[in-house]
């Protein structure tokens, strides 16, 4: 037998490699090559899907030759933009972020291995719509949108919106994702994001969920909440149920305890090699009760 | 269709033709000739084949060659001064932190750009720098003492 004692490697498949200069070529590119073409940016995510052979585009379109898609600024109007192409490293170490959404950036730090968040982007964490994207939950928990930019102009989506199902974005072909808007959030507003695992690079999360409140100005009553599950469903969900057993209340031990039970009661998860469904739900339960305790607890 | 790319390896401009589906570490070992970074999972889980891009960690084999073009790539092959080890991995030898050292290119380059960025880390941050590097001999306490004592000097 005449193979090679590399086999066991993983090569990537033949494709040809193109450089968009604009938003507008990518976009004419990804029309022009209809479901041939895929777009890269930080690549740790297609790269992989392609080395084994679960897709197989002919043409991968490289974004970061288009000046101006990544950066995270600050605007009165809109509030915190963050480029497609910001990586989890910039939003994890940025002042802004860490300043205005500590959720933000815990999120970013607890995605990957360092070197992972070092090229991988915001936008792709979103765009390859994998149930388990850590910067969904926090970014749903905090109003976030999505600015996609297409041949025919521009949309704008809630990212809660912008997930369709696994590996299934609203993005249609010939349209890309540009910005991320973090809109300024009412005053004596919190959030965590916790995953199991915790602080263990490289693992997909099992479990994510994000809880972002507004309390009143005497800091008693919530008068806002969303709960947000990641992996336990097609797409990162609400827990719209337990949202509203909180909301206008002041939290106590028992009512953590019944949006915590409402929160895994809404959680659909699936049981894969990482975990039942029904640890799932268990875990759901467990998180977003620490959740709770630690944004009405602690600095959020 | 090969692309003609130039790239600075461990200080000297390199120019290679590439296929656009080459990795930057495929194009290192097989036709820059450095074997210094190891592939092993092919897939940015183990970080054996780390190379620092303009002075970050990365996984070279989830990079594409043609996107390093213009770049400065530093590979475990430059890190002595000729036969002048750096501090890191004279460290490396005194703590036994290398048994069968596939590892261990990664590991110093991933040490190397955390003391460059951060020169006192706490124990915490030196295990986050390298907690995308898996080791299987170590168990990685020799690796973090190793460090941390570059780091205390």
């Amino acid at each position: 037998m005449a193979t090679s004692k590399l086999d066991y490697l993983l090569k990537l498949p033949k494709f040809d490699h193109l450089e968009a200069k604009t938003i507008e070529e990518a976009c004419s590119l990804l029309a022009k090559y209809k479901g041939k073409a895929r777009v890269i940016a930080g690549g740790t995510d297609l790269l992989v899907s392609m080395k084994r052979r679960e897709i197989s585009p002919q043409y991968i379109i490289n974004i970061k030759t288009i000046p101006n898609l990544d950066g995270i600024n600050y605007s009165q109007k809109e509030g915190v933009v963050i480029g497609a192409l910001a990586t989890l490293a910039e939003i994890e170490s940025s002042p802004l972020i860490q300043e205005r959404f500590p959720i933000l950036s815990s999120a970013a730090h607890q995605t990957g291995s360092p070197h992972i968040r070092n090229v991988g982007t915001i936008g792709g964490n979103l765009c390859n719509a994998a149930p388990s994207a850590d910067m969904a939950p926090p970014l749903i928990g905090l109003g976030a949108k999505a600015k996609i930019k297409g041949l025919k102009g521009e949309r704008v989506v809630t990212v809660e919106q912008f997930f369709l199902g696994p590996g299934e974005s609203t993005l249609q072909v010939g349209e890309i994702l540009t910005q991320i808007l973090v809109p300024n959030p009412p005053p004596y507003t919190r959030g965590v994001y916790l995953k199991l695992p915790a602080r263990t690079a490289i693992d997909i999360a099992v479990v994510g969920v994000a809880v972002v409140v507004t309390l009143d100005s005497q800091g008693i009553n919530i008068v806002d909440a969303k709960v947000v599950l990641g992996a336990v469903a097609p797409t990162p969900i609400r827990a719209r149920q337990a949202e509203d057993i909180i909301k206008g209340r002041m939290l106590n031990d028992e009512l953590i305890a019944k949006a915590a039970q409402a929160a895994a009661d809404e959680a659909k998860p699936i049981s894969d090699v990482r975990g039942s469904a029904s640890y799932r739900k268990e875990i759901v339960k467990v998180l977003t009760h620490r959740a709770l305790k630690q944004v009405t607890t602690e600095e959020g | 269709m090969k692309q003609r790319i130039q790239l600075t390896v461990n200080g000297e401009l390199r120019e290679v033709a590439v296929e656009p589906w080459k990795t930057l570490l495929e194009v290192i070992r097989d036709d820059i000739g450095l074997t210094g970074p190891k592939e092993a999972c092919s897939t940015g889980e183990c970080s054996a084949c780390t190379v620092l891009v303009n002075g970050k960690p990365v996984n070279s084999c989830l990079t594409l060659a043609v996107e390093a073009q213009g770049k400065e790539i530093l590979t475990i092959e430059g890190l002595s001064q000729g036969s002048k080890l750096h501090p890191l991995q004279d460290a490396f030898i005194r703590h036994g932190a290398i048994q069968c050292g596939f590892c261990t290119p990664g590991m110093l380059l991933s040490a190397k750009a955390l003391l460059d960025d951060n020169p006192q880390p706490t124990e915490q941050e030196v295990r986050e720098a390298i907690s995308g590097n898996l080791c299987r001999c170590t168990g990685y306490n020799k690796i973090v003492e190793a460090i941390l004592e570059v780091a205390q000097k």
